[in-house]
């Protein structure tokens, strides 16, 4: 009898099941207090990695990037090398290019007679960095300049190399650099973008610039970059139709947003608010980005600055002058293209009409940001995609030649925004062939602008598809000898 | 007997054994010499200890529940656990002659004999101590743990167990105050090296945790020498390849990141000093740089934070206020928007004005603004009233605010009277004035009163001339009908244009001022330049109009252009669609191996006074202009060689552009016009394509 009632006591049956449930669950309850964010939402989630963005203090709040389109050649801007001057025609030695793959474009040819710059070059300022005569405004900013003369990337050309400097990856689909920052860090002006695209052309052999550059990929729509127009008006359908004032306008959207509000009531759909919001901020864009585009109000000084183009839209240096005012006005990335640098053949001749285009502009941003107190706080980019070979592509003479892509070494300069002035970072060899020094790759530069922005780029993620991404992949390294 | 009480038998002699041994190793203590099989009994300690533990443990907990049932299984159990602890007091006593001294060795040691002599005591006078044994068995209980935590305390660390609860103020230091060693070397030492080379485990004999230990080094050598890195113990051994037995940190623990390698390396390398600050280090040395990436070169805020709703409620669409960097107290506000702005709103900051450290004014429309309200945010360090129409009597205000670091006001007219307001803002670092109205005597003076302010008077735009671009010449056609109308623009609105339509280049003082459209009644160039005062006129704008001429009865070429630039055949040169500046556009005919001939039938009442070809250049492309123009006039077969200049050949590469050469025909009546154009047969010398063929693109005859 005692055995039995024992035995009965260890029978399992479903009571005693079920009783004995509860601890179990009741341990998980106990262990669940480990994992904080178990039963919280992903918005929650990403809600709280937005406040503790970002992650240390910034040395620059905003970025303005000259992108210059299609590659210029680093041997006939930073990277001095008379050596492939005085062996002008001779063969580039197997033991420099150690097999560098080579485009389509010189895979065919024969041979790679090295070729100089036919442009002088000089050095300039505290750092007596050798830039060449293209640049003479440029060069008299110069102390204002970090120049990268080791930058490598990974893409021999241009559609890859591009979407990998502005994505962090060859493909597309990928957040531009402007999405990611506008995603980690919004804007700092809720009336405008934070991440504006202008676009000019020069007049030397241009790449295309395409829409996935400034794509927001998997992140939210809002992060995409807005395109201004090449017009008077930058923003298209921004001003009112004739005959509408501004109070009609308010009034349209009070009554729309009436109406979307009892949809939200009914469907709690998150999307009605976003939408709702967009209209709003369309609406302060209104007044916000004619203020901004007008330049007609700027001082003659500011014409002299950037040089008589910069009032007419579409070019370069108007592009300069309305990121300058872009960028004064709390946009967060003002993201340039200008194309034209791709020049297989007839280089110097090429150069020097986009050298000519681009010169004067950019080092006006500089002088302009500065003037005003706001370098400290902007960072600027100016570079390419890749750099060019030292060999020659085609016929060869010293004044009229042409580079192929190289993406082995090429130049860049940054300045303002955190970054030191006045350095020359990264050597190249004697031939301008391959870096001997401090190599800076695509996902070290794109690390330290983050960086420069006050985010560990490790740490700006974003899930999509079952796995993290972020802007530099699983790779960079923030270059810290260049951070002031 | 039976075996289990053989059993019980030999255990109980064994209790005794290790009790022997272990007092003769006590006693022996540094005298010891272990042999290496010995040594590895030792080193088997760490691995034995845990069975006592558990096995006394379990046996304190049965006995102390007096159940008649588990009472001699609980005895067993103390039987065994008195064993295991007596084997993990022998390895112990043994793996003691090895590297470990100190405070925590001497409590653990001691300790564990002392539990040893408790359990062996408890076991034997169980039967007569069983009313006190609950005291004794939970004695016996701390005993074990006491033993265990010190024990823990030599091979982890001190405050191993407790350091997750210590909260740690994470505060990054302030590159002023940061010291080389103390903040940048120590902090690695004491996290990768010194838990084993320090008092109680000095491995290799070297102490790390003194200073003297780190001058004396240990037994292999000396540790540090000052810019001897190739000498330097600390350098060589963490340089080795991580399989390499000298390598340091060890293997299996926690290694030095390349940032603290580079730390250490420079270090030594730099003198391997126990006192010099970072600041004194030069800023272009490599462990400055290092240095000042590791500490907080922003300004730590004494003052505390605002409420949180404060700051949200100041926050809306044209104005946002947030902490400099998240945690930080200090504030930065922002307006956007001029046609938006509402000067009264400034004084809603008054809530946060001892956090504010900097407010960003820029272009909001400030004149007459009262800004007396910044004398009273004293912690306000960088200021920014860019184009906002302030007088400098509004920056009186400003004087008072000690901390105002940088000031920002380029784009407002002071002139030369707002120096004396100016002047007084002695606390600023940095002063932002260009476009001010100055005069080179007021920056001067300006200048000498602020002499340890940096100040930035911008770009000048005094003594330089710049080429203004060229104007723009719009038009709705290039080819008309009738007539058409031209206008002329310039986006700069105050320059002059003038311009020409015979040909000649606009110069500033002949030619005709651009005042209203033109309107074009023939085929015309136009050429126009802009000119402005302080600037060098323009280059050229051209543009090219066409009247559309008559459509002949029909016309015949004598040869087919080349393949792939034939276009409509002949009918592309009488359609009035002017070409594209692009050869290849379709609207083109192409000439190279044999000259252009077309014969054209004239109406009866046609009668052209003049006939015009619409050709293209571009000599990067090959095509310059044709060699020879030969044109005939004929009646029924008749011809008649007209007399014509050459046409101009080029001199040089330029860009693409149109051209047109226009001849007037006799006066005489004809029915039949014959042009030939020859295409350049040899390349001059000075171009690219040096003796190549050249080529002749045509888009249009016109015969008016």
């Amino acid at each position: 009898m005692e055995k039995e009632i024992l035995e009965q006591g260890l029978n399992h049956n479903r009571r005693k099941f079920l009783s004995r449930i509860s601890l179990g669950i009741g341990s998980v309850a106990l262990g669940s207090l480990l994992i904080p964010d178990l039963f919280s939402g992903k918005k929650e989630a990403e809600d709280s990695l937005m406040r503790a963005l970002p992650h240390f203090a910034p040395k620059a709040k905003r970025v303005i990037y000259l992108f210059q389109n299609g590659a210029p050649s680093q041997l006939e801007t930073f990277d001095y090398k008379p050596l492939l001057r005085s062996n002008f025609g001779q063969e580039l030695p197997e033991s420099i290019r150690m097999g560098q793959r080579l485009t389509g474009m010189t895979a065919g040819q024969s041979s790679f007679p090295l070729v100089g710059s036919y442009f002088d070059f000089n050095q300039y300022g505290q750092s007596r960095a050798w830039i060449s005569s293209l640049f003479p405004h440029i060069s008299s900013v110069v102390d204002d300049l970090c120049i990268i003369k080791s930058m490598h990337t990974e893409a021999i050309n241009h559609d890859p190399a591009l979407t990998f400097f502005q994505t962090g990856a060859q493909v597309g689909n990928r957040p531009s650099m402007g999405s990611w920052l506008s995603y980690g860090l919004g804007s700092e002006n809720e009336n405008l973008p934070a991440f504006c695209v202008l676009l000019s052309r020069g007049k030397g052999n241009g790449q295309g610039v395409y829409s996935k550059l400034w794509s927001n990929g998997f992140l939210d729509a809002r992060h995409q970059g807005v395109q201004f127009s090449n017009s008077e008006d930058p923003v298209l359908y921004l001003s009112d139709p004739d005959g509408m004032s501004r109070d009609q306008r308010r009034k349209m959207l009070d009554q729309i947003s009436a109406m979307n509000d009892l949809s939200y009531k009914e469907f709690n759909d998150p999307q009605i608010t976003a939408k709702v919001q967009q209209y709003e901020m369309a609406f302060r864009m209104q007044t916000a980005v004619p203020e901004i585009t007008d330049v007609t109000k700027e001082p003659d000084s500011v014409v002299k600055l950037y040089g008589p183009d910069c009032l007419v839209p579409g070019t370069y240096a108007a592009n300069c002058l309305l990121a300058r005012k872009l960028s004064e006005n709390g946009v967060r990335f003002v993201q340039l293209y200008h194309q034209g640098w791709d020049a297989h053949d007839n280089l110097p001749n090429q150069m020097m009409g986009q050298a000519k285009d681009v010169d004067q502009a950019s080092a006006a941003l500089i002088t302009d940001l500065k003037q005003r107190g706001l370098l400290d706080e902007t960072l600027v980019i100016w570079g390419g995609e890749f750099g060019r070979t030292n060999f020659c592509q085609g016929k060869i003479a010293p004044e009229n030649y042409g580079r192929d892509h190289h993406p082995r070494a090429f130049s860049i300069f940054m300045a303002g925004g955190g970054v030191k002035s006045g350095i020359v970072h990264g050597e190249t060899d004697d031939f301008g062939y391959n870096i001997t020094e401090n190599p800076v790759h695509v996902h070290d530069f794109q690390a330290t602008v983050m960086h420069l922005m006050g985010i560990d780029h490790e740490k700006l993620t974003y899930k999509h598809l079952g796995r993290r991404y972020r802007l530099t992949d699983v790779h960079g390294h923030v270059v810290k000898d260049i951070i002031a | 007997m039976s075996r289990y009480s053989r059993s019980i038998f030999w255990l109980e002699n064994l209790l005794f054994f290790w009790c022997g041994l272990s007092l003769i190793l006590v006693l022996g203590g540094e005298s010891l010499s272990v042999p290496a099989w010995l040594q590895v009994a030792g080193r088997l300690h760490p691995l034995l200890l845990h069975f006592p533990i558990v096995l006394l443990l379990l046996a304190v907990v049965l006995l102390w529940l007096k159940e008649e049932n588990w009472k001699s299984f609980g005895k067993n159990l103390l039987l065994l656990g008195a064993n295991f602890t007596g084997i993990t007091v022998v390895a112990g006593l043994l793996l003691a002659t090895e590297d470990y001294e100190g405070d925590a060795l001497s409590w653990h040691k001691w300790l564990g004999v002392v539990s040893l002599a408790g359990s062996v005591l408890i076991y034997f006078f169980l039967e007569k101590v069983e009313n006190l044994f609950r005291l004794a068995g939970s004695g016996l209980a701390v005993l074990i743990l006491l033993t265990g935590h010190f024990g823990a305390n030599l091979t982890h660390g001190e405050d191993f167990l407790l350091a997750p609860l210590m909260i740690k103020e994470e505060k990054v230091l302030a590159l002023e105050e940061a010291e080389v060693f103390r903040d940048l070397v120590q902090p690695i030492f004491e996290s990768k090296c010194i838990s084993c080379h320090k008092e109680g485990k000095i491995k290799g004999e070297l102490r790390m945790d003194h200073l003297e230990g780190l001058q004396k080094g240990g037994k292999s050598g000396p540790f540090i020498l000052a810019g001897n890195l190739d000498e330097s113990l600390l350098i060589q051994r963490i340089h080795l390849p991580l399989e390499n037995e000298e390598h340091m940190p060890p293997k299996n623990k926690l290694q030095l990141t390349e940032d603290e390698i580079e730390i250490l390396r420079l270090w030594v390398l730099s003198g391997a000093s126990f006192e010099q600050k970072v600041m004194e280090l030069p800023q272009e040395e490599p462990l400055f740089q290092l240095a000042s990436n590791k500490f907080s070169t922003e300004k730590s805020y004494s003052f505390s934070a605002a409420d949180d709703q404060d700051v949200k409620e100041l926050n809306n669409f044209f104005r946002k206020v947030k902490p400099i960097f998240p945690g930080s107290p200090a504030l930065e506000v922002a307006y956007f928007g001029a046609s938006t702005f509402d000067a009264a709103s400034l004084s809603d900051l008054k809530t946060v004005k001892n956090q504010v450290v900097k407010i960003n004014l820029n272009r909001m429309p400030l004149e007459n603004t009262d800004l007396s309200f910044m004398s009273d945010f004293q912690n306000l360090e960088d200021v920014q009233l860019n184009f906002t129409g302030i007088k400098s009597e509004q920056l009186e205000s400003l004087v008072k605010v000690g901390n105002l670091k940088s000031l920002a006001i380029s784009g407002n007219t002071f002139g030369d009277e707002g120096i004396e307001t100016l002047k007084k803002l002695t606390q600023l670092k940095r002063l932002y004035i260009w476009q001010s109205g100055m005069t080179e005597n007021g920056r001067n003076e300006l200048k000498k009163a602020l002499s340890s302010v940096q100040i930035d008077f911008g770009f000048d735009d005094k003594g330089i001339i710049y080429p203004l671009n060229a104007p723009k010449i719009d038009f709705e056609k290039v080819m008309f009908q009738g007539s058409t109308e031209v206008k002329i623009t310039h986006p700069i609105s105050s320059v002059e244009i003038r311009y020409s339509v015979d040909g000649t280049e606009p110069d500033s003082i002949n030619s005709p001022v651009y005042d209203k459209p033109i309107s074009m009644t023939q085929t015309t160039q136009i050429r126009a330049r802009a000119f402005a005062k302080g600037w060098i006129g323009s280059v050229e704008a051209k543009a090219l109009l066409f009247k559309e001429g008559l459509k002949p009865k029909s016309y015949k070429l004598a040869n087919d252009p080349h393949k792939s630039y034939a276009a409509k055949g002949a009918t592309t040169l009488f359609d009035g669609i002017k070409g594209k500046a692009n050869h290849t556009s379709g609207e083109w005919l192409g000439y190279t191996d044999g000259p252009l001939e077309i014969e054209i039938f004239l109406e009866k009442e046609q009668k052209p006074k003049s006939v015009e070809l619409s050709l293209l250049f571009h000599e990067g492309a090959y095509i310059f202009p044709p060699e020879s123009v030969e044109i005939w006039t004929g009646t029924a077969g008749n011809w008649s060689k007209l007399t014509i200049p050459p046409v101009a050949q080029s001199t040089k590469t330029e860009e693409i552009r149109f051209g047109l050469v226009a001849y007037d025909l006799p006066a005489t009546s004809f029915d039949q016009v014959k042009i030939k154009l020859k295409p350049v047969a040899k390349l001059p010398a000075w171009h690219q394509g040096a003796g190549s063929k050249g080529w002749v693109f045509v888009d249009e005859i016109v015969l008016n």
